[in-house]
């Protein structure tokens, strides 16, 4: 039985080409979900979400002209944010509806470039989709290097962006210079999405953007914590998504970027039934006894 | 521009506001530098507006904004801005202990550690506002009342000589209010300027100095001086009072009986 289930959990990732898929998505999903739980904390999920769409014309145009598509994939996330910020300036209307004209517009820009080439399925698919088995040793270097770059920046720009989920006033206020972090971390954005593509594709990559961190922060009582916990839910959704591709013979990138947002739920239902457990255990709780569920003696939370 | 050490704030014909949007148009006012300053107006008069404009957030459209003698940007280390607990993200996985120390963040700069000085500031800044206990819990374990006196705390140890609170005691408990208001008397008893929004004529009587504004500057000046029937009728709308009803030195209140002081009958319209 035991041989069986080792056997189940090791057979996806006994050739080397599997295993570098793990490995890019591992990375992948880390620098996601770490830059990720900023656009979470900041409500800037809807963003992101349009943000991994708006690079597609650029990846695309690269392809198209055999440049490298990090480029491409870059100059497209500036005129993305341009865009967004010009009709912002221009124009009353709320910054989510700059954000949705972009994400379409940007998104059939990328379809009406790789529609005019021959190969327009496979480079659509391989763009949106990510080809996480066709991950080579340039690109785990690649992805490691970003990988590296974001994680280390997150750290030093902890304060700045920590001050701005709080309070963009209060950030500039406090010397931490608002619109410059808000530009660093949109750089950040574009660099986990362009080293985290090839893995998971531009359409999921969102998932490890916000998935993980999603998940992380229905229970972690501090960001730094909430980093943390979301770049382990990140791995583990990784290495259990390509599993049950494997096994169930699934598209691998699709179920990496399933397996987060399930994640989710099921740390929802986890925390909900903890809450109505303590709920109720206080409930029985003698009269005089004002300690918490939770400072009561295991022993004796045991044995009611 | 000459430094006025006795000025906190002039404005000659000063405008502001958002793109197209006008938020306080051509007014212009001198605030002293000292004591507790009330800005009292109805909602969207552009008392939110003006205190961004003395924080140095927001450039004034046309005309001229000095504080403490200077460019607004220019003195933004001498001010601290105590936030609104409704306008704060409730969701972020923060202690009030790591909250209140964000207002060291001012003098740490982005990579500084935390000296012990700075955990005396917080530590201080706690005790005053009577959340020691709260330190390890977690923002969203704490009501509205509670996550106020944070935002204070936040600001206070913030270095500061100008303490900016943007409707401080709106909606609170009596606790978090009653700490809130000794506060704020005791930054001024420090030596502190202290600007406080609020739309409670009470609490505006009780400043040193008041400006009344509706969309413009009204008047500014002393509270016996502003607050008058005349005054408070142009910036509320006509029918906006009941008169008389003699408490303290006021005879007049705004035709919302949740702002009459304690022990005044609710007015019959």
């Amino acid at each position: 039985m035991l041989p069986s289930f080792v056997a189940w959990l090791t057979d996806p990732f006994l050739l080397g080409f599997q295993q570098r898929s793990l490995l890019g998505g591992v990375l992948a999903g880390v620098m996601s979900a770490v830059v990720g739980t900023w656009l979470v904390l900041r409500g800037m999920s809807f963003f992101g979400d349009a943000f991994v769409h708006g690079v597609v014309p650029g990846i695309a145009a690269a392809t198209v002209l055999d440049v490298n598509p990090a480029l491409g994939a870059a100059v497209a996330a500036t005129v993305m944010v341009a865009g967004i910020e010009l009709v912002n300036r221009q124009t009353a209307l709320r910054e989510d509806t700059a954000i949705g004209l972009l994400f379409v517009g940007m998104l059939a820009l990328g379809v009406i470039i790789i529609s005019a080439t021959d190969s327009y399925t496979g480079s659509l698919t391989a763009i949106l989709f990510g080809d996480a088995l066709g991950v080579s040793t340039g690109d785990l270097v690649g992805q490691a290097v970003l990988a590296a770059v974001v994680v280390a920046a997150s750290i030093v720009l902890y304060r700045p962006f920590l001050a701005m989920a709080f309070d963009r006033d209060k950030a500039e206020l406090l010397g931490m210079r608002p619109r410059r972090a808000h530009a660093a971390l949109l750089v950040l954005v574009a660099a986990a999405v362009i080293g985290s593509y090839r893995s998971v594709g531009t359409l999921l990559v969102f998932g490890l953007l916000v998935g993980p961190p999603a998940a992380a922060a229905l229970i972690a009582r501090t960001v730094v914590r909430m980093m943390l916990l979301a770049a382990g839910f990140a791995a583990v959704s990784v290495w259990l998504g390509l599993i049950v591709s494997y096994h169930l013979g699934t598209a691998g990138s699709a179920t990496m970027a399933f397996v987060p947002i399930a994640g989710f739920f099921v740390t929802l239902a986890a925390t909900r039934i903890r809450t109505l457990a303590v709920t109720r255990l206080r409930a029985r709780l003698p009269e005089g006894d004002t300690r918490s569920a939770d400072e009561r003696p295991t022993a004796q939370r045991s044995a009611r | 521009m000459t430094r006025s050490p006795s000025t906190l704030a002039k404005a000659s014909d000063v405008v502001l506001g958002y793109g197209p949007h006008i938020a306080l148009d051509r007014s212009s006012f001198t605030m002293p530098l000292g004591g507790i300053i009330a800005m009292i107006g109805p909602n969207g008069s552009g008392k939110s507006t003006l205190l961004r404009a003395l924080a140095g957030l927001l450039r004034p459209a046309s005309g001229t904004l000095t504080v403490l003698g200077g460019d607004p940007g220019a003195a933004r280390h001498r001010v601290s801005l105590v936030l609104q607990s409704m306008t704060v993200t409730t969701g972020m996985p923060i202690t009030v202990a790591e909250a209140v120390g964000m207002g060291r963040y001012a003098a740490l700069g982005m990579f500084r550690r935390m000296r012990p000085t700075d955990r005396r500031r917080v530590r201080e800044a706690m005790e005053l506002l009577e959340i020691t206990d709260l330190g390890r819990r977690h923002l969203t374990e704490l009501s509205g009342g509670q996550r106020q006196r944070v935002y204070v705390a936040q600001g206070i140890a913030q270095d500061h000589e100008i303490l900016l609170l943007d409707e401080p005691l709106t909606g609170l408990d009596l606790v978090s209010a009653r700490t809130i208001d000794r506060i704020i008397h005791t930054e001024r008893d420090r030596g502190h300027t202290v600007v406080v929004t609020t739309h409670d004529l009470e609490e505006a009587m009780a400043a040193d100095h008041v400006v009344l504004l509706n969309r413009r500057i009204v008047a500014s000046g002393p509270p016996a001086e502003v607050l008058t029937r005349r005054h408070l009728e142009v910036a509320y709308g006509l029918g906006a009072l009941h008169a008389p009803r003699e408490v303290g030195s006021a005879s007049m209140f705004l035709d919302d009986p949740a702002r009459l002081p304690p022990g005044v009958p609710t007015p019959r319209s």
